[in-house]
């Protein structure tokens, strides 16, 4: 009995430790060979699990989202409903396909304006371990060329950056995540600060927050905002439209300006997105925001394509 | 017998939460944890030491699964402690049916809390208090909600096994006797 006593612990305090050793050598800013190898084989080894039951629960995760957004939806029924003799199941294979043509061509269009050299991917999963993460997984990975600290967009602007990459997926880190930071620039008046996620935002609405350097620097509503750019464009490539300025913040005394940032991308419909695999020769400055007026923001005047 | 049982719940309770639950739109990111759940009633049903590898195996995998953003090792360190303690302290109240659903929510408390310390301890930004305080409460009641349809089952269907082994009650299969076979 106290042998088995023994046993125990021991095997308890051995497992403890290798998980403590672990995040001791996981919590570093470079990947360790040991837990990347790891994350390899495990990628690998789930991708085809990953994709059939993406094909699966398609259905299931559908339904979950329409008891989601069933508040909201409850205006729309009587729209709904004259469309829904309309929509029989072909046509709404059709529709997707015309919708994601549509995302491909604003993204190309976007690619265009700004000079990027740009791969298309398939966002397959949107997830929240524990409930504090904002990340999505694209289906492409190191073998399409995808490499950590790539910038990632999506036809209206930015979604984030690539803080993983295994062989044939890759985890984005959203723009609304907690641990996210965007140098940014403002549109016209060239102010710079950094727009910064916040993935519960329990006192207001937004997902994001900017934060400007100078405590006197003017913002108003409706103010844009692009990317300011990094060094050899890692991880955030420049003049990528982040976001429209919602509300700003009275902080008398405070060191910097604050205001709440809606950003140009819908972050809970991701569907095709772009990595940015090569930065254009100079940077699009304003070029690739979309032309005044700003009230319909993140959408190029081209609706009759669609 | 039992011990493959539990294998092959606790293997489909991880690729469930990771291929099915994880990427539900749920409201405010409360994700339940089936994983903990099927462990808990894993857990129940085994001695300490195999409960605790069990658990240190399955957070390894949830750890090391794509689109796992965090270190390597924080859901292997607090499913191995969850299996050990349950397996070590809740064994005696499993008698009745809510003394089961309270163990599981002891026990998925101190996963979603000893997360936030975990994520505290290595400077995650993303855990605040704010964050945490929100997180917490909705990541335990979310998993309480889906506990009588994954701990109910499981916990059922391991009691089962055990029962067959201790009454020789069960279903009428011809014993098989291959060395050593009956421990299971």
């Amino acid at each position: 009995m106290r042998r088995e006593r023994i046993r125990r612990r021991a095997v308890l305090a051995v497992l403890a430790a290798a998980s403590v050793g672990l995040m001791a050598v996981d919590a570093g800013e470079e990947p360790h060979p040991l837990t990347s190898a790891g994350r390899h084989a495990a990628a690998a080894a789930f991708a085809p699990v990953s994709e059939a039951a993406s094909v699966v629960f398609r259905p299931v995760t559908g339904a979950a989202a329409a008891i989601a957004a069933a508040p909201g939806a409850e205006r729309r029924i009587d729209e709904l409903e004259r469309r829904n003799s309309e929509l029989a199941a072909e046509l709404a294979a059709r529709d997707l396909d015309d919708r994601r043509a549509r995302d491909l061509e604003e993204l190309l269009q976007l690619s265009g304006l700004g000079g990027y050299e740009m791969l298309p991917a398939r966002s397959v999963t949107r997830v929240g371990t524990g409930g504090y993460a904002d990340a999505v997984t694209l289906d492409v990975g190191t073998r399409d060329g995808v490499r950590p600290n790539m910038t990632v967009i999506e036809g209206g602007g930015l979604v984030g950056r690539v803080v993983r990459a295994a062989e044939r997926t890759s985890t984005v880190l959203l723009i609304s995540d907690g641990a996210s930071s965007v140098g940014v620039r403002m549109e016209s008046t060239g102010q710079i600060g950094a727009v910064h996620g916040r993935s519960h935002p329990l006192d207001s609405r937004a997902p994001a927050e900017l934060e400007l350097l100078r405590a006197d620097a003017k913002i108003a509503e409706g103010d844009r905002i692009v990317t300011m750019g990094s060094h050899d464009g890692a991880p955030f490539v420049p003049g990528v439209p982040v976001g429209t300025v919602t509300e700003v913040r009275d902080t008398p005394g405070a060191l910097t300006r604050t205001a709440e940032v809606r950003p140009m991308v819908d972050l809970d419909a991701l569907d095709i997105v772009g990595v940015v695999l090569a930065a254009p020769e100079e940077d699009p400055r304003d070029a690739v925001l979309p032309s005044e007026p700003p009230t319909d923001a993140g959408r190029p005047p081209k609706e009759e394509q669609g | 017998m039992k011990r493959a049982v539990s294998a092959v719940l606790l293997v489909a309770a991880v690729l469930l939460q990771v291929g099915v639950v994880d990427r539900l739109p749920l409201p405010w990111g409360a994700v339940p944890d089936a994983v903990l759940l099927v462990l808990v009633a894993v857990a129940l049903h085994s001695g300490p030491a195999g409960a605790a590898a069990a658990g240190f195996a399955c957070g390894l995998a949830v750890d090391l699964l794509p689109p796992a953003d965090h270190e390597a090792g924080r859901f292997a360190l607090l499913y191995c402690l969850v299996g050990y303690l349950v397996s070590r302290h809740g064994r005696s109240e499993v008698r009745s049916a809510w003394a089961r659903y309270g163990v599981a929510a002891a026990a998925s408390l101190g996963t979603a809390v000893g997360f936030a310390l975990l994520g505290a301890v290595l400077a995650d930004p993303r855990v605040g208090w704010a964050a945490a305080a929100f997180a917490v409460p909705a990541t335990v009641l979310a998993t309480m909600l889906v506990a009588p349809v994954l701990l109910a089952p499981a916990e059922r269907l391991l009691r089962l096994l055990d029962s067959e082994r201790y009454d020789g009650l069960g279903p009428p299969v011809a014993p098989v006797r291959i060395g050593g076979g009956w421990r299971g």
